[in-house]
């Protein structure tokens, strides 16, 4: 059972669709691996539904409901083909209550490509997620286990999904499946947990301000 | 607010009633099924998206496509998972993120139906889609008409909390505050739900 959630705002934004892209990738490895938080996006989807019962209507126009009849013929022609479609495996496809969206190996994450693994600093590395330029970036994380990330902190908002290993910092221990979504604007200062190496999925905005006078000497950890 | 008579005069359609509307098309593609659902939701949808700030023009046609897409996605319905209004508020939502992603050029991350991916309903499923649907509607209807109005306003019909605080003339922080409150007030009531 995981014990870090998302904010319940970030789940009503990821549930209302108006979350950025960005944030809504590491909200849906979340979702993936965390049943709870799944029965939560299920109760804010039915409180949509009864909203949505609840509207004013706005007319259709005339004879749009004909239209709509017309329609149905081609698209019980294209049936078939999504049907095959559907038969091909995905990525988001597993037939079980939570599953893992990170294999090693994988060239893709929840529908995004991958860049290369690039070297950061020693014991770490990043690779991007592929998401459109004006969502936040999206990014993997890799560190050896022990590796302890110097002081920093964000001008901009982080969300973290953990995907293997487990990472430690001033809000408890992370492990797979965890989310953090907490503002640590006084920054804070990771340490990976012994045994495993440890995966990340992180949306970003702004940039890191390293703050220890350790951090200043890891300059290549500002390219991220 | 629940019109308790359709324009037609018929009884006002039951949630029971319109989940089986989508299971007879899953099932033997029964076009009266889809005008049936067709009549009760595309102008819902249409009104949604207005809301939305989508134009009348572009709402109406993804209203249509929102119609066509539960006609061909009826089989993937599972009246044990979700009430019909919350499967089509998922359909109009996605709808809406991607005539919005649109505009930017962007790629679609497609929301599914969060319970997609998880295994066959168990038998008591049924009962509790129906005491979800009622723990959620007492939910709502605990919410003071303030926090009500900002959860209306963000989660509903997505607006930025900034455009709300203008909407309403409050400070942005009085807006933030409020929906948090009112999802941490829902999360609670919702809680062994989850």
């Amino acid at each position: 059972m995981n014990r870090h959630h998302p904010k319940n705002e970030t789940l009503a934004e990821f549930a209302a669709g108006t979350l950025d892209e960005g944030r809504a990738v590491v909200v849906a490895a979340h979702l993936a691996m965390c049943g709870e938080c799944r029965a939560v996006i299920a109760a804010l989807e039915e409180a949509g539904g009864q909203m949505l019962d609840a509207i004013a209507p706005v007319a259709m126009s005339e004879g749009a409901s004909e239209r709509a009849l017309a329609r149905l013929d081609l698209a019980s022609l294209d049936l078939a083909r999504l049907d095959n479609e559907a038969a091909a495996p995905s990525a988001r496809a597993t037939a079980s209550a939570t599953h893992p969206v990170w294999q090693p190996e994988q060239k893709t994450l929840l529908g995004y490509d991958l860049g290369p693994w690039r070297w950061v600093a020693p014991g770490l590395h990043y690779r991007a997620v592929k998401t459109p330029a004006d969502a936040a970036r999206v990014f993997m994380l890799k560190a050896v286990p022990g590796l302890r990330i110097p002081q920093h902190r964000h001008t901009g908002t982080e969300l973290t999904c953990v995907l293997a290993g487990a990472f430690i910092h001033e809000g408890g221990r992370y492990a797979a499946g965890d989310c953090d979504d907490a503002d640590w604007e006084d920054g804070h200062s990771p340490v990976i947990d012994d045994g495993e190496e440890c995966i990340c999925l992180v949306a970003m905005q702004g940039q890191i301000k390293l703050t220890g006078v350790v951090g200043r000497l890891i300059q290549p950890l500002i390219r991220i | 607010m629940h019109d308790k008579r359709t324009q037609s005069g018929l009884p006002a359609k039951t949630p029971a009633i319109l989940a089986r509307l989508i299971v007879a098309i899953a099932v033997r593609q029964d076009r009266d099924a889809f005008a049936a659902l067709f009549d009760h939701f595309a102008p819902r949808i249409k009104s949604f998206l207005m809301r939305s700030g989508v134009p009348a023009a572009a709402a109406e046609e993804l209203a249509q496509d929102a119609m066509l897409t539960v006609w061909r996605k009826a089989a993937q319905y599972d009246p044990c998972r979700a009430g019909a209004s919350a499967w089509i508020f998922t359909i109009a939502r996605n709808l809406r993120i991607d005539s919005a992603r649109r505009e930017q050029c962007g790629k679609v991350l497609e929301l599914e139906m969060v319970g997609d991916a998880d295994p066959p309903s168990p038998p008591d499923a049924e009962l509790l889609g129906a005491e979800r649907e009622a723990r959620v509607r007492a939910a709502l209807r605990s919410l003071s008409d303030d926090q009500r109005r900002v959860v209306r306003l963000s989660f509903f019909e997505g607006k930025a909390h900034g455009d709300i605080a203008a909407e309403l003339e409050l400070p942005l922080g009085t807006v933030k505050s409020r929906i948090r409150l009112a999802m941490n007030r829902l999360r609670e009531l919702l809680g062994d739900l989850t």
